[in-house]
């Protein structure tokens, strides 16, 4: 054992628990009774015998316990310093691990919103109006523009502006994570929104000197857009994430800029749910004292937390410099310090992004109070696995598990010494009944000490248990809201297509014209949403009419699909904010072998209600948007995945249907673990120990409870790590 | 009078203490080539040669492997046990001293002679010489002078 290591928690640390204290005085003051003992043993041994070799015999009996008893005190010394340190340790990286995937979940959903203002600002509604607008007013003062104001007869205008809001209101009931979405003219007048409660306060209004506005009328092209950290915007009350683009002349992505789009994205409301989330709760539901999350921006002031009270908007919180200044994409910190009073654990980690998308530079952190790392944990259930099972798992730091066989090595010592001894005085005949009291004295220390080692160790065993799957149920939780998110986006898509003026209106025609117009309107849309392998419409009949993809035209052209699943869902739709998904399943509309597609119907004349002449049909590139998901939430240490770890999603019938484990938990194969991890309700979780293919896995996992109007197909979530 | 207990599979077994030189560690055997499967080898204990016996095979359980728990007693030899001062027993060890390598000690334990019951009948066997109860369980009581003969039969079915 390496005694020149600092001893960082000495027995006198204040995060020492008393019991722990207790525990370290009874093992010491017995240890140090055995050395009198032994003396007296030595001291016994020339009295009742002059034979030398039996007195040596004792001798060394006596010299080899008082080894063993030094080298238990000194095991002793650094003993709770690596119980302390292992807790430790572990907790920090949970602890990190946590901030980095409410990071993640936001980024993810940011990354989302990037695409949308792009696609929505090439509408031909939205710059039908806006050029309307910059037309009837070209030099009027900038406070009479307000198109809500205009008297007079201008009715194609008026009803220009109705049409743009009216289809800016079905995007948002396609979309509902943003809070309103308004269109601006070149002049910065918002000519139309989509929240109509808002729409006395929004419309007129004069936006031209805010930063989204202008630099949005700058981009140089369609593929171009601005985000506006955080700011205070006059559309809103609250603070504003504002994602804007430029609408360009004829819907033409290389136009010229003749007003813009703004998308007031319900930040807020997305990063409390992200934050109070995998936050420890109280009885009543209330966050424990002393736990807060929260995100600050790129200035290193609060743009939202868990506490308004402690931690309001706007604030520059007490942390430490290498706390606020974290830059380098995946960067993290962690300290101890006092924060609002409490001896706190402060853990940092800055956005990675992804990909190419580098994100808005915030920063996620975590605090916790230092004694939730050291508590015992409070509800240990039984899985199965004996503590010297446990002790010798990975589970258990390398050091801990040495000194476990020590301790044991140091027991069965003194344990066979004592019977020896025994023997020794048996043999002494009634002279030697003396030696007794001393070898069962010995025999009793030795075994109560490392009994109450074992003991501790052992605690601490399950509560690394407890937390690592804690941890790993975390990790579940993430990636089944990440694809929930992720999916709840393809929803939102699906009815937004399908309410396309050229789907419905191509549909009603007859031509071949009519199809060609629609296969290369899909064709733009895939080529801005490349998460899709293909879009397919198919007629009332059910055959496939028009496609994105012009490698799978010739095969696609003609083919019934009437008995498939997602086209009899569609034909049953009446109202525009329906869709409905299939599973993932092998489709013949494709080579791939794991399909999801979702579907919406198109609507007659392009209304919200009505008869559906056709249906929409977008195959989702599944697995290639899953596993990079997975991958994500894999366990780390230190950054490296963890011995045997994985991830994956299971279907409502135990098949595997996305992993990053292919050995060990193939796709569209029946997955063997326990099945109070599969039969989960909506957002449950589970944790647990199992063994499949002679390996033995602890497991978290989470049910789906889907994402707003996302309800979520049944599957859930798994993250495993191996523990032999 | 004092016996000392350990593990073989399931059951407790105990030792008279008297019949005991030492307990050791296993480690490493010398092995016998020929010699019944029984005998894991020979082992050197300050300059005498011990025979060890498996208890595992020699009672037809597991076979008792090395480990961090696995011990061999080595039981006297006739010589040596008649040079204990005060014994009172009439019995004859081997000549030569004897192992038992056994997978887990489990402790030494005091019996009252009242406590020593025969063997039931049906289970009937050479070398079990007792039963003692104790709370929850039952100690078999070997017989040293016939457990070390057991290195001349092959196994022993009970």
């Amino acid at each position: 054992m390496n005694q020149s290591q600092d001893i960082m928690f000495n027995i006198y640390n204040p995060v020492i628990t008393y019991e722990h204290r207790a525990d370290y005085d009874m093992i010491v003051s017995q240890l140090q009774e055995i050395f009198p003992i032994c003396n007296q043993g030595k001291c016994k041994a020339l009295e009742v015998t002059d034979d030398p070799q039996k007195q040596k015999q004792i001798n060394d009996l006596m010299e080899k316990v008082e080894f063993f008893s030094d080298s238990l005190i000194n095991i002793t010394k650094v003993f709770f310093d690596q119980l302390y340190r292992a807790k430790e340790t572990s907790s920090q990286s949970i602890s990190k691990s946590m901030a980095k995937i409410k990071i993640d979940m936001i980024e993810r959903s940011l990354l989302e919103r990037t695409c949308d203002v792009r696609w929505w600002a090439l509408e031909k509604a939205f710059w039908k109006c806006i050029t309307l607008s910059n037309a009837a007013q070209p030099t009027a003062s900038k406070t009479s523009l307000a198109p809500r104001a205009k008297s007079g007869p201008d009715t194609d205008y008026q009803k220009a502006i109705d049409m743009a809001c009216s289809r800016l209101e079905d995007i948002r009931s396609s979309y509902t994570l943003y809070r309103d979405l308004v269109i601006v003219n070149s002049m910065g007048i918002v000519v139309a929104n989509s929240n109509s409660e808002r729409k006395s306060l929004t419309l007129g209004l004069d936006v031209s000197d805010e930063l989204w506005f202008q630099k949005a009328l700058e981009t140089k092209d369609g593929t171009a857009y601005h985000v506006q950290d955080i700011a205070r915007s006059k559309l809103e009350d609250q603070p504003s994430l504002i994602y804007a683009t430029a609408i360009r002349t004829e819907g033409d992505e290389y136009g010229d800029a003749i007003g813009v789009m703004g998308v007031l994205f319900d930040f807020q409301g997305e990063c409390q749910m992200v934050l109070n989330d995998y936050l420890p709760k109280g009885p009543k539901g209330d966050i424990l004292d002393g736990w807060f999350s929260f995100f600050t921006n790129s200035q290193g002031r609060v743009i939202c937390s868990s506490d308004q009270h402690f931690i309001p908007f706007g604030a520059t919180p007490e942390l430490s410099r290498s706390h606020r200044y974290l830059v380098k994409p995946g960067e993290s910190h962690v300290s101890t310090s006092i924060f609002f009073g409490n001896r706190s654990l402060l853990v940092s980690y800055h956005t990675s992004g992804f990909n190419e998308y580098e994100g808005l530079g915030w920063t996620s952190h975590l605090v916790l109070p230092i004694t939730a790392i050291f508590e015992r944990g409070s509800d240990h259930k039984v899985f199965g696995i004996t503590p010297k099972e446990l002790m010798s798992s990975s589970l258990i730091p390398a050091q801990n598990r040495q000194t476990y066989q020590e301790i044991q090595r140091n027991k069965a010592d003194i344990q066979l010494i004592s019977i020896n001894g025994i023997v020794l005085a048996t043999d002494l005949g009634k002279a030697g009944k003396s030696f007794m009291p001393i070898f069962d004295q010995i025999t009793e220390t030795g075994s109560s000490t490392t009994g109450k080692m074992e003991l501790l160790l052992s605690e601490m065993s399950s509560d690394m248990l407890q937390q690592n799957l804690q941890a790993l149920t975390n990790l579940s939780q993430q990636a089944i809201e990440l694809i929930d998110r992720n999916l709840f986006e393809r929803a939102a898509d699906v009815r937004w297509w399908s309410t396309d003026h050229v789907l419905w209106e191509s549909l009603q025609g007859t031509g071949k014209k009519d199809m060609e117009a629609i296969n290369k309107r899909l064709q733009i849309i895939n080529a801005s949403y490349t998460m899709y392998r293909d879009l397919v419409v198919a007629d009332a009949n059910g055959r496939i009419v028009a496609n994105s993809k012009v490698e799978n035209r010739d095969k696609l052209d003609g083919q019934s699909v009437s008995d498939q699943f997602w086209f009899r869902q569609g034909m049953q739709m009446s109202k525009l904010v329906q869709f409905a998904a299939q599973d993932v399943c092998d489709s013949d509309l494709e080579n791939e072998n794991t399909s999801l597609i979702y579907c919406s119907a198109i609507l007659e004349n392009g209304q919200r209600s009505g008869k559906p002449v056709g249906v929409l049909g977008i195959l989702f590139d599944w697995e290639n948007q899953a596993q990079p998901i997975l991958a994500g939430c894999l366990p780390l240490i230190n950054n490296e995945l963890v011995h045997g770890g994985a991830a994956f999603y299971v279907n409502r019938d135990r098949v595997v249907i996305a992993t990053t484990d292919e050995r060990h938990f193939p796709i569209n194969k029946v997955v063997n673990i326990p099945p109070e991890n599969v039969n989960l309700k909506d957002g449950e979780s589970a944790s647990g120990i199992f063994s499949t293919n002679d390996r033995k896995y602890i497991i978290g996992s989470s049910g789906s409870h889907g994402y707003r109007e996302y309800k979520g197909l049944g599957w859930t979530a798994h993250v495993v790590r191996a523990i032999d | 009078m004092l016996y000392s207990i350990f593990h073989l599979g399931p059951n407790l077994i105990g030792v008279p203490i008297y019949s005991i030189l030492e307990i050791v560690r296993s480690s490493k055997f010398y092995p016998i080539k020929g010699a019944p499967s029984v005998i894991d080898g020979l082992i050197n204990l300050r300059g005498k040669v011990v025979t060890v016996i498996n208890t595992g095979i020699a009672f037809d359980t597991t076979q008792v492997a090395i480990s961090e728990e696995s011990c061999i007693y080595i039981f006297k030899n006739n010589a040596e046990l008649k040079e204990l001062a005060d014994l009172e027993i009439d019995e004859n060890m081997s000549p030569d001293n004897i192992g038992l390598h056994v997978e887990k000690i489990e402790g030494v334990i005091n019996v009252e002679k009242e406590e020593l019951q025969p063997v039931p009948a049906n289970m009937a066997h050479p070398f079990y010489q007792h039963v003692v109860r104790r709370v929850d369980d039952f100690i078999i009581i070997l017989k040293p002078s016939k457990a070390i003969i057991l290195n001349q039969t092959e196994t022993v079915k009970p």
